[in-house]
């Protein structure tokens, strides 16, 4: 038991993908059958070429945005409640449907405000890499008030898109989720925030998973979490971008 | 070809390549052997074992 109730509660992880409770390591797996860095590296780097490759595709088909989002989203609640461990066949199909959403939205973005793509493109993995460093140089220390306070505001995030979400049927929004103004603005970078710290997250899981030996499967887990948090991260950097172009 | 690309365009490579051989890398002792790290799987490391050995040892 944590000395944080909530964490009892909910679960101990920012990320929704980290918040199922996994079987502890099996030291009677064969080396071959554990988790490595490498490998969990090898499958990012195969989900995120999927992931292009299906932006292509949503780049040159605006129309299936709608599907593959409703697609990746119904992959993603799957792999994550479901079956963990077949993460290798759901999530590069979670990958290539996201990367269709993606490249449509994109695609609509740029037809706006030109130039905006390579710029939330270059944010994105500018975010990525520079967490990346902060996080294996010690810079930055996951700790359990770290992942609650992570986990907190993700979830707040949440359930504000979730109301706002419904009162669209309505005719009504919560106004400054969207609006240009400065708070509209400071809302979305706090939320890029969030997404980015998730990040640290991400890196955590898998180099304990890795540490510890974890079956195999986890590495495709793990390269799973890390693209549910890009999208979600890549996505908002958009969104903040098109916020400030409006402005002009 | 604008600014704009060459700059987010060549962030974006070079993030790209930092991430892909950084992270192959483990990581440093000061994020490591820390006492208050997060324990997603609920297992020691069996250093943490012999440590409590030793402690035994030494108490007697």
């Amino acid at each position: 038991m944590s000395k944080h109730s909530a964490l009892n509660t909910f679960g101990r992880s920012g990320n929704p993908a980290f918040t199922r409770n996994f079987t502890s390591n099996d030291s009677t797996l064969p080396i071959s059958e554990k988790m490595t860095l490498d490998g969990a590296v090898n499958k990012t780097s195969i989900l995120l070429a999927l992931c292009f490759l299906g932006a292509g595709v949503g780049w040159n088909m605006p129309a299936l945005a709608i599907p593959a989002g409703i697609i990746g989203f119904i992959l993603a609640m799957v792999t994550i409640f479901r079956s963990p461990a077949k993460a290798g066949s759901t999530a590069p199909l979670y990958s290539l449907s996201q990367g269709v959403m993606l490249g449509a939205i994109t695609m609509l973005a740029e037809a706006a405000y030109p130039g905006i793509a390579i710029q939330a493109i270059g944010l994105t993995f500018g975010i990525l890499a520079s967490l990346l460093f902060c996080y294996k140089s010690g810079i930055i220390k996951p700790t359990e008030n770290f992942r609650l306070m992570i986990f907190s505001a993700t979830a707040g995030i949440a359930l504000l898109y979730l109301i706002s979400f419904i009162m669209s049927f309505f005719g009504s929004s919560i106004g400054f989720i969207h609006s240009n103004g400065l708070m509209g603005i400071g809302f979305s970078a706090f939320v890029v925030g969030i997404a980015a710290l998730n990040l640290v997250l991400d890196f955590d899981f898998i180099e304990e998973g890795a540490e510890k030996g974890m079956p195999k499967y986890m590495e495709w887990y793990g390269a799973f979490s890390l693209m549910v948090t890009l999208v979600w991260l890549y996505i908002e950097i958009l969104h903040l971008l098109i916020k400030l172009n409006s402005r002009r | 070809m604008s600014w704009n690309t060459i700059i987010f365009g060549g962030m974006f490579i070079l993030s790209l390549f930092i991430f892909i051989n950084l992270s192959k890398v483990k990581a440093s002792k000061k994020q490591l052997d820390r006492p208050d790290r997060i324990n997603r799987f609920g297992d020691k490391k069996p250093e943490d074992d012999i440590k409590i050995i030793r402690g035994l040892d030494e108490n007697k």
